[in-house]
């Protein structure tokens, strides 16, 4: 049996979420790997999500968020572009795969992208196997 | 140029019984004697008489920066600082937990500090680069010029020839040893979060019990925290029983902030914490 990733997948509602509603209205094919939970803003996304994510078996992590200057709430992606930059450099340094993790920038009328990123995301995924350095072994 | 360690402690000690004598504190944070001569502990002298107590030596490497947030607003504090724990003064002005006009900051320009555990000498560790305080009202001393100025950065030169597996391996074998007692938290002047992430219950992040598990939660988290804010003193990892080298980890995210957001934590008093601050400009290039 081939290996299918379970990925998180964090999306804004104003952008990221509509957007995959749109690819889902659109009847565009994508990969079903992706778990998505909706959030106000991406400034709302806790690191501790992230580490949690992987420590409880995520093989990937997808962030998805208004394109900068396009927030919803106006700063929200901004201080989140800093705040997630971080936490990307964290896993970097402790010696994760920087590929588990990703940051993109999807609006709402951007159905097109948000599959065309799953299915690259998943992809990549799949590459790198399963993710058992932060997993807690049972 | 060799600094009298003595010749501190005792304008130390005049300038404390000053601002004692004329009211303009109410508590001088300073060192005083442990149980014997490399350890010295902190001290609170709250009585020009308290002053006696007060010792300099190259052991007196914590940073008092820590016990500021514990005193009520308002609070008239005079405070001996040394180049990092200058700017750890400056970084918790830019957070607005202490008043600069509440303060009387006592600068000790110092190099050839030690640590009591192993008596080598922490500068290139720990200063941050830095020998005279970044901020004070009064120098005891004269300023230091004509050291080596090592970069603080030039310690992570091992850690960073590691590749990922390496990396891993490491603070893994690093964090396994950690026994949760949350020295490092206490230590740190940054730390003053109430309750603090990891002692939550809803949600739980992460298990409080040592298992390495918790451990990786409990310290990838804290370094998040502490991104953009750490100011190099390296106490955490000087108050570690376990000697886990925390500020490796710390210095490599602090240079990884320098370098994404062109500023340093601690050096100004007008700027803003690396985190809550933006630029809309800020490049898209560090989330690939």
């Amino acid at each position: 049996m081939s290996f299918e990733p379970k990925i998180l997948g964090i999306a804004c509602n104003w952008c990221t979420y509509t957007g995959a509603d749109l690819a889902g209205t659109t009847r565009l094919q994508y990969p079903q790997n992706l778990r998505v939970v909706r959030v106000m803003c991406s400034s709302r996304i806790n690191p501790s999500f992230i580490f949690r994510a992987f420590q409880l078996g995520a093989d990937g992590v997808l962030v998805g968020g208004c394109h900068p200057g396009d927030c919803h709430y106006n700063t929200g992606n901004l201080y989140a572009r800093r705040r997630l930059a971080v936490t990307k450099k964290i896993l970097e340094f402790s010696g994760l795969e920087s590929g588990r993790f990703r940051v993109e920038w999807i609006s709402a009328s951007e159905g097109n992208k948000f599959a065309e990123v799953v299915t690259e995301f998943t992809e990549q995924i799949k590459k790198l196997g399963p993710q058992i350095k932060f997993k807690i072994s049972q | 140029m060799v600094i009298s360690f003595k010749q501190i402690e005792e304008k130390l000690k005049t300038e404390a019984k000053r601002l004692l004598g004329e009211s303009q504190v109410s508590i001088v944070l300073a060192y005083g004697k442990g149980y014997d001569e490399n350890h010295p502990m902190p001290y609170v002298a709250r009585n020009p008489s308290d002053v006696d107590n007060i010792v300099f030596n190259e052991y007196c490497n914590y940073n008092l920066a820590r016990y500021l947030v514990r005193y009520p607003a308002g609070t008239k504090i005079a405070v001996a600082v040394k180049a990092a724990d200058s700017r750890a003064v400056i970084q918790l002005i830019q957070e607005e937990k202490v008043k600069r006009e509440d303060l009387v900051l006592l600068g000790i320009p110092v190099y050839g500090m030690k640590n009591p555990k192993t008596h080598e000498i922490i500068d290139g560790k720990t200063t941050g680069g830095l020998y005279n305080p970044v901020l004070y009202d009064i120098l005891l001393g004269d300023e230091v010029h004509g050291q080596a100025i090592q970069s603080p950065y030039d310690v992570l030169a091992a850690y960073e020839s590691m590749d990922k597996e390496a990396r891993f391996a490491f603070w893994k074998k690093e964090f396994d040893k950690c026994i949760r007692c949350y020295a490092c938290r206490k230590a740190c002047p940054m730390c003053y979060c109430d309750p603090c992430f990891i002692d939550q219950t809803k949600p739980k992040w992460g298990d409080k019990s040592p298992q390495s598990h918790g451990n990786l939660m409990y310290h990838l988290t804290r370094f998040h925290h502490l991104a953009g804010r750490c100011i190099d003193c390296g106490e955490c990892s000087r108050a570690c029983p376990v000697d886990i080298p925390l500020y490796l980890f710390h210095k490599k995210v602090a240079k990884a902030c320098e370098e994404m957001f062109g500023q340093a934590a601690g050096m100004s008093i007008e700027d803003k914490p690396a985190l809550v601050n933006f630029r809309v400009d800020d490049s898209d290039k560090f989330l690939e």
